[in-house]
């Protein structure tokens, strides 16, 4: 890549993507009048959103290319290169984990070898991955328009009128230039996101047997996912329709404790047929746990793991294991009146503590937030957020250009940076807790309205 | 954590806090400019030394002269013929392939062609295999035929010659040695290094061989036809990136210390290491940086993170080539001895004189300090805009706030934030116009886009009274717009101190414009960047408004082959905070109260 090239590249997406989220604020302001959303309009913001998306794909033929091989974007578990170099692999009867390059589940790959290969017909993986943005956005409508966000079944918030509708909702998360950047970037998270996604719409809407198969996609193309069943089940508990509800939340759970599984060992079991071996385990979900890849990325672990002395490795991978999963059981239990606000905000743990994060963890996390539109007005510190989020943005790049390219900084650098970006994220789902208990205990303790407090 | 925030949290409603900003503001900048005065002293300088020790300059013998001197006057002979017919590239590039391989070393050729810059030409290098070697590393010596002020470079493409041919006879060199011809000084080197890293562009010819990994550069540019006192180097590469420390440091410990010659830097012909000089030799040194242009052939390479100095001897002495060809040969010998690529922290630092320096550790937050004195300026705006109106007018002349009726208002973001979006996404016209704009029409154009920028305010100013803003979204677009300078000149001071510092400066007085004050305007169109650009053209050029035409043919050649990215930074980081900034100064704020939450 010419040196001057790649630095162009580098400013102008930032441009780019600014120009775009204007355009969903301009659209966003004529739908704050109207709350009822017009099929036509809907329509017209996805073929927006793709079209907008096929035109970077085309007008900039470099620039997916280059997003695939930015740390920010790919990550060793979703990286769209290691899938090419393992549906080599698999298309040249080679094992694909051979070589310990591919860490992505293996019905990926007949997918891809299904479609024409991306370097002469990149049109079709082009229009895949857009489709799937879109899916995601259908189901965050679903999500919006079923009231959960603001009234729940235990709890109603006095604020619930103040909210965005599923069209803006959709247009924050498509617009979203981390969204777009990843999309771009091919990253196979996006897939993942598509599955929550749904399985958190099918949940709001009385499914629950279809929310426990999309989980289990989810978990079965990212494990973590797996973390978010408790809230989950008790999201669908809730949700039931009324005519074929199950009392008894023992049985509930049990039942789709079953259909998970079920789904799950379905899932593994055409793994193994597709690669012939159970090898598959360990490369994808053995990565995950026992963090062998220690290519940099945005989030906490790439760099302790480097610093640390082989003996405390075990030590600490389960020290950090344990403390992603047992945000879980607390959060469950404390805001159990509002289980979608649980799992919002275990989407923006996962995105700080999870081992291979990347920006599209983060879209997938801002794409949710914006249903607390009625708790807004109780977060304070909203601009050191978004701050923090944009001078980590902007910095981020900087410094590994500084680093890798440049020659002249060095880790420490980027280090640095990922954790201010994670301050900011941390911060980012600190606010939204603190408003959503507040909004709950403004509920309960109606003298408190307005009132000062001076610590959470 | 949450005490402490919610500890800020109540201190906000201060009123004395809110008096501050300003003034805040103002000390950063204050600091900042100190600060920086305060470098060249002995207390914040310090005097420069070799970090990496396998270089031991000056530790060899060098050998180069006695019969070596015929040799090269055979050599200038067979240049000046060729220099006064005004041979053209092929004729040049004939003679030169005729000589190197007289001496025993292939040639290769590369033809470029920059379409959109007009400017083609050829370039003709040899490899001079390391006896001692296994082709993984190289080092490069580059003279290119005419040097950056358009003079042939006679005793440089010479000397070239008399070297390659001299060290093909030596049998201790451990890496690849790259002869290399260039027509000119900025084209030709960035073509070559392009190709020799496979990232060149459609007009450029791939190279048909190659060494290794390129570990050092230099570059003779030598057309002072008599005898010569000092030597100066040049280090800047493009976008204000230089050369590890280290092998400056080499330089002037062969040329000043081992042969006793003057080093000169920044064209300070004299320098007496008193405040003053140093003072001088910094700020020179920070105005190329930040200008980012390319200051020699040297500059080419340093992207790609190869440490390139230009050396060209200047001032009437008793030093000859000879001389001069020692020098190159000492460097070549400490380049040689390297283990490892130049590594140790010195790519960042402002040389003051040959033997001092500041490092980045000292000098970075002066234009830290100068960013953030716009985020400081930001926050305090979206706090104010979070105020019931009638509190700001009157809170802020010095009345204690009834903390009871603070009550937060609820900010209006839309229209803040769209204007500022768009506002920034026009900054690629200004700069699409002028790297596309063919050579002879820049300055016309650059004249009706002054004048068209003045107005520019004023229309955009009335176009957003249609949407009647309130006071409250003018502080917030000032506020949004001066949040992303700061952040982007931030980022910018990591990558390129001096260009932030700059631009800081000069947009200095954004962060004390409020809305609705209109004697802002006049001070803020005088430092608008077409104006300060049309004016440090006239003075540093010494010349008339037409040499703004070369300076924008000159940015725009830097954009569009060297990959020079001030542009952008002046039209997509300076210039829209420029205009949302006299576009809020223009503003009538309507008096429509804002909603209460």
């Amino acid at each position: 890549m010419h040196d001057g090239t790649l630095l162009r590249l580098v400013i102008i997406p930032p441009l780019l993507a600014s120009q775009l989220v204007f355009v969903h604020f301009v659209h966003g302001d004529q739908a704050m009048d109207a709350h009822r959303v017009t099929l036509g309009r809907t329509a017209g913001l996805f073929i927006g959103a793709a079209v907008l998306r096929l035109a970077l794909f085309t007008i900039f033929p470099g620039l997916p290319d280059l997003l695939t091989g930015r740390v920010e974007v790919s990550t060793p578990v979703t990286s769209f290169k290691r899938l090419q170099e393992g549906l080599f692999l698999y298309n040249h009867n080679v094992s694909p984990y051979d070589g310990g390059v591919y860490h992505q589940s293996p019905l990926f790959l007949p997918l891809f070898s299904l479609l024409p290969s991306s370097t002469t017909l990149p049109i079709f993986t082009y229009l895949l991955y857009i489709a799937v943005d879109l899916l995601s956005a259908n189901a965050l409508i679903k999500i919006a328009e079923s009231g959960e966000a603001g009234s729940s079944r235990l709890f109603t918030s006095p604020r619930r009128e103040k909210r965005w509708s599923g069209y803006i909702l959709a247009a924050v998360f498509l617009f979203n230039p981390f969204t777009i950047a990843t999309c771009l970037g091919r990253s196979t998270s996006v897939f993942t996101t598509a599955a929550i996604l749904h399985a958190i719409a099918k949940a709001v809407q009385g499914a629950p047997i279809s929310a426990m198969i999309a989980l289990s996609f989810a978990s079965y193309l990212a494990m973590y996912p797996l973390l978010l069943l408790p809230p989950l089940l008790i999201l669908c508990y809730d949700r039931q329709t009324a005519n074929k509800a199950t009392k008894s939340a023992l049985a509930f759970t049990a039942k789709h404790f079953l259909v998970v599984a079920g789904v799950l060992g379905a899932l593994f079991q055409m793994s193994y047929l597709v690669t012939g071996s159970w090898e598959f385990l360990s490369s994808t979900y053995g990565i995950q746990l026992t963090l062998s890849d220690l290519t940099p990325n945005i989030g906490l672990w790439w760099y302790f793991f480097v610093e640390m002395f082989d003996s405390f490795r075990s030590f600490f991978l389960a020290v950090f294991w344990l403390h992603l999963s047992c945000y879980v059981g607390g959060l469950s239990i404390r805001i159990r009146r509002q289980p979608l606000v649980v799992i919002t905000l275990l989407l923006g743990i996962f995105t700080i503590f999870k081992p291979y994060p990347s920006i599209a963890d983060v879209s997938l996390f801002f794409g949710l937030v914006p249903l607390y539109r009625h708790v807004f007005p109780l977060m304070r510190y909203t601009f050191l957020i978004a701050g923090l989020i944009m001078y980590a943005s902007c910095l981020g790049p900087a410094f590994y250009h500084l680093w890798v390219y440049a020659g002249s900084g060095n880790a420490n650098f980027f280090y640095a940076v990922t954790l201010v970006w994670n301050l900011g994220l941390s911060l980012m789902v600190c606010d939204l807790t603190f408003a959503v208990l507040r909004d709950e205990w403004e509920v309960d303790r109606p003298e408190m309205v307005g009132k000062d407090i001076r610590q959470i | 954590m949450p005490r402490l925030l919610s500890g800020a949290h109540r201190l906000r409603n201060s009123p004395l806090l809110l008096k501050l900003p300003p003034y805040l503001s103002f000390l950063c900048i204050i600091v900042g400019v100190v600060w920086l005065f305060l470098l060249p002293l002995d207390e914040y300088s310090r005097r420069t030394y070799i970090s990496e020790n396998a270089l031991l300059p000056g530790q060899v013998h060098t050998y180069f002269g006695g019969s070596d001197q015929n040799v090269f006057r055979a050599f200038k002979h067979e240049i000046n013929a060729l220099a006064d017919t005004d041979a053209n590239s092929t004729v040049v590039n004939d003679k030169v392939a005729e000589i190197l391989e007289d001496i025993g070393l292939k040639t290769a050729r590369q033809r470029y062609r920059y379409a959109g810059q007009g400017v083609q030409g050829e370039n003709i290098y040899s490899v001079l295999a390391a006896p001692r070697g296994d082709a993984t590393e190289a080092i490069v010596l580059v003279a290119s035929w005419r040097n950056g002020k358009g003079e042939i470079n006679r005793k440089g493409v010479t000397l070239l010659l008399t070297l390659a041919r001299y060290f093909r006879r030596w049998s201790l060199w451990s890496k690849d040695i790259i002869f290399l011809v260039t027509p000119d000084s900025a084209a030709g080197p960035q073509a070559w290094v392009d190709a020799y890293h496979d990232s060149h562009t459609a007009g450029v010819e791939s190279l048909p061989v190659k060494s290794g990994a390129l570990q050092g550069a230099l570059v003779i540019d030598y057309v002072k036809e008599d005898r010569f006192k000092s030597i100066h180097i040049a280090y800047d590469g493009v976008n204000g990136a230089l050369p590890n420390l280290d092998l400056v440091n080499s330089v002037v410990s062969i040329a000043g210390g081992q042969m006793g010659m003057g080093v000169g830097l920044q064209e300070m012909w004299t320098h007496r290491d008193t405040y003053r000089d140093r003072l001088e030799t910094m700020l020179r040194g920070m105005l190329k940086q930040g200008l980012g242009t390319a200051s020699g052939a040297h500059s080419a390479f340093i992207p790609y993170h190869v440490d390139a100095v230009t050396l060209s001897p200047y001032g009437d002495g008793w030093q000859d080539e000879m001389a001069m060809g020692r020098v190159i040969e000492g460097t070549f010998r400490s380049l040689n001895n390297l283990l490892e690529k130049l590594h140790q922290s010195f790519f960042f630092y402002l040389l003051m004189s040959t033997e001092r320096f500041v490092s980045i550790g000292t000098y970075l937050p002066s234009a830290m300090l100068v960013a953030v004195n716009f985020t400081f300026t930001s926050i305090a705006l979206w706090i104010k805009s979070g105020m019931p109106e009638a509190e700001v007018g009157k809170g802020l002349e010095g009345k204690r706030m009834d903390k009871a009726r603070l009550g937060q208002v609820e900010r209006d973001l839309f229209l803040p934030l769209g204007v500022v979006v768009v506002v920034q996404a026009l900054g690629v016209v200004p700069l699409g116009l002028f790297n596309a704009t063919p050579q002879q029409l820049l300055a016309p154009v650059f004249a009706i886009f002054t004048i068209l920028n003045l107005i520019l305010p004023y229309v955009l100013s009335e176009l957003l009274r249609t949407y009647k803003p309130t006071t409250q979204q003018y502080q917030l677009i000032l506020s949004f717009s001066l949040l992303l300078l700061g952040m982007f000149l931030s980022t910018l001071a990591t990558l390129n101190f001096s260009l932030s510092m700059m631009v800081g400066l000069l947009a200095s007085p954004l962060s004390f414009v409020r809305p609705g004050s209109r004697f802002w305007a006049i001070p803020l169109a005088l430092v608008s960047p077409p104006v300060v650009l049309g004016v440090a053209t006239a003075v540093l050029k010494h010349g008339s408004f037409a040499a703004i035409s070369d300076v924008l043919r000159e940015a725009a050649f830097g954009w569009n082959v060297m990959g020079m990215y001030t542009p952008v930074i002046v039209w997509c980081v300076w210039w829209p905070a420029w205009v949302v900034g006299s576009l809020v100064v223009l503003g009538r704020p309507s008096t429509g109260k804002a909603k209460t939450a």
